[in-house]
């Protein structure tokens, strides 16, 4: 992942500061930016194409809204690797790009702190969060990072910074959490 | 069948719940709130046991039929019917009055129905016949129209009804073929289109991921259930596809009136027809029923107070507003879902509270 964006810095730096007074809890509760989840996402290079995906399904009032919503955010690269070359911004793909985002949005604000905890006391099961397509995803620790699973066996990595948005939090990952089904007979 | 069971257990209060909480309910109805109710709690006594609990169930109370109330103060939830302990078939229960502890008052089941939903308003309007004959035909034909529900009316720990939106198993797949396509070959597509589903590893994979024992294959707005044998069981309009924007409802599709909690939560005004289903809450033009946006999205998971979580809650989500009023200590957790935060007892993980977050 590229370098964090500038509209992010703030926020982090405001995560810092919230971690060091402890204002929210026990942890310290850093405070999320004014940007909502889709405005977020547009702005940010690195997640152009889940963007697009966003808008091209019609989803964008969605991220705008109340939520929350944690976004397990697939960058650029995750659409472009292995197996995954389908184009999810082509107007035929409206359908498999809003089922493919809700595949990758959680209910709730889940920081990486909040994944670190859950991940510490699930021991080697990790942590199991449900996602908006009703299925689950299982989140483990492999060395310093973060690795999320799908039940179809897909996986990816968090990756680079979490962004806490008014409306939820972007988690980046680096791939797509659906794997490439066997083709279709009808 | 399956389906009907399965609302029933969610309508049904099979907790032992105090006989006196059901009878106020019953008897005193609407009259005694503070405030305008949210769906599933009718105008109630906001009172609740303890300052915590009374803060967030300040604007909820206790279902009630509450006659005599104009039409602004009616309750959301009307009490259709009650079981109590020890009723045989023919005696059930109706709260005339509050419970006495000297006798078994628990009640066994209560059938509850969302005043303002289209789909009831003849039962109610049978039941305020108030014989006892009609009354049962009442409760009959209602228990008759919960099969296919996404609606739930549950339980919190005071004995308050709210209101869960879910999702449905088979997701109300509808029998036949889509409109203006004609059945050919076990399909409802034409060759050419049947072989274009083969282009794209996705195109199906993102649905036909289910155990289920069907097949999903996606086409033009639809997915199509097909058997393993290959011949087709229904078909759904997809979000984005036939459930796009701009598009027009499909007459046949199931949905749910967006209740009012969720109304209030979501922040939805009067610009659009809101409508629930299958996990997505979408704004229509009132005049011309096409999709003109798609406003949220749910789980569509149940959760039911006094049973164990929900799996895939293991980590802390609490909106960050609520963070400082409502975070996890060795005694409690607190989870969010679609709307509310639920308190869960960490070790037995089952579900101890529900808490409505509207101010």
């Amino acid at each position: 992942m590229r370098r964090i964006a500038p509209w992010a810095i703030a926020p982090i730096a405001a995560l810092a500061l919230a971690a060091c007074n402890n204002a929210g809890g026990e942890t310290g509760t850093p405070e999320p930016a004014d940007q909502t989840l889709s405005a977020a996402l547009s702005s940010d290079g690195e997640f152009d194409t889940l963007d697009e995906v966003i808008t091209n399904a019609g989803l964008e009032a969605v991220l705008d809204g109340v939520g929350p919503y944690t976004v397990i955010a697939p960058v650029n690269a995750a659409f472009t690797g292995g197996d995954a070359a389908v184009d999810f911004t082509h107007a035929e793909m409206r359908a498999q790009g809003a089922e493919l985002v809700r595949a990758h949005l959680l209910p709730g604000a889940v920081t990486r702190e909040d994944l670190n905890a859950a991940i510490a006391h699930g021991g080697q099961a990790g942590a199991s969060l449900r996602t908006m397509s009703d299925e689950v995803l299982t989140f483990t620790r492999d060395g310093d990072t973060i690795v999320v699973t799908a039940d179809d066996g897909s996986t990816a990595r968090l990756t680079g910074e979490e962004f806490l948005a008014s409306n939820g939090v972007i988690q980046p990952i680096d791939g797509l959490l659906v794997a490439a089904g066997e083709p279709a007979t009808q | 069948m399956r389906k009907q069971a399965l609302m029933m257990s969610a309508l049904a209060v099979s907790l032992a719940l105090p006989m006196a909480a059901m009878a106020d309910a019953q008897g005193r109805g609407a009259g005694q709130g503070q405030d305008r109710a949210e769906d599933g709690g009718g105008r109630g006594n906001g009172n609740g046991n303890g300052g915590d609990r009374a803060e967030r169930n300040q604007d909820r109370g206790n279902p009630g039929r509450g006659a005599g109330n104009d039409r602004e103060d009616r309750p959301d939830v009307v009490v259709l019917d009650v079981t109590r302990g020890g009723d045989d078939a023919n005696g059930r229960g109706r709260g005339q009055g509050r419970g006495n502890s000297g006798r078994d008052d628990s009640v066994d089941r209560a059938v509850v129905v969302v005043r303002d939903d289209d789909d009831f308003r003849d039962v109610l309007r049978d039941l305020e016949r108030q014989s006892d004959s009609e009354r049962r035909d009442a409760v009959r034909e209602f228990e008759s129209r919960l099969d296919g529900r996404d609606l739930r009316v549950e339980r919190d720990g005071d004995g308050r009804d709210y209101i869960v939106l879910v999702r449905d198993d088979d997701r109300h797949v509808i029998d036949g073929c889509p409109p203006g396509l004609a059945w050919r070959n076990n399909g409802c597509l034409p060759p050419g289109q049947a072989r274009r589903l083969e282009r794209s590893h996705y195109e199906n994979w993102l649905w036909d991921r289910r155990d289920d024992g069907f097949r999903y294959n996606y086409a033009n707005g639809y997915v199509y259930q097909t058997r393993q044998d290959g011949g087709l069981a229904g078909w759904l309009p997809v979000l984005a596809g036939a459930l796009g924007l701009n598009n027009v409802w499909p007459q046949q599709y199931h949905y749910e009136p967006v209740p009012q909690y969720y109304s209030r939560y979501y922040g939805l005004g009067d610009q659009y027809n809101y409508r629930y289903a299958d996990g997505v809450v979408y704004g229509l033009d009132p005049q011309t029923d096409r999709i003109q946006q798609v406003t949220a999205l749910l789980t569509g998971q149940p959760w039911t107070v006094g049973q164990r979580m929900p799996r895939g809650y293991d980590a802390y989500n609490v909106p960050h507003a609520y963070r400082s009023q409502y975070r996890d200590t060795p005694d409690s957790w607190y989870r969010y879902n679609d709307g509310y935060v639920y308190q869960v007892d960490p070790t037995t993980q089952l579900v101890q509270a529900v808490i409505q977050l509207l101010t």
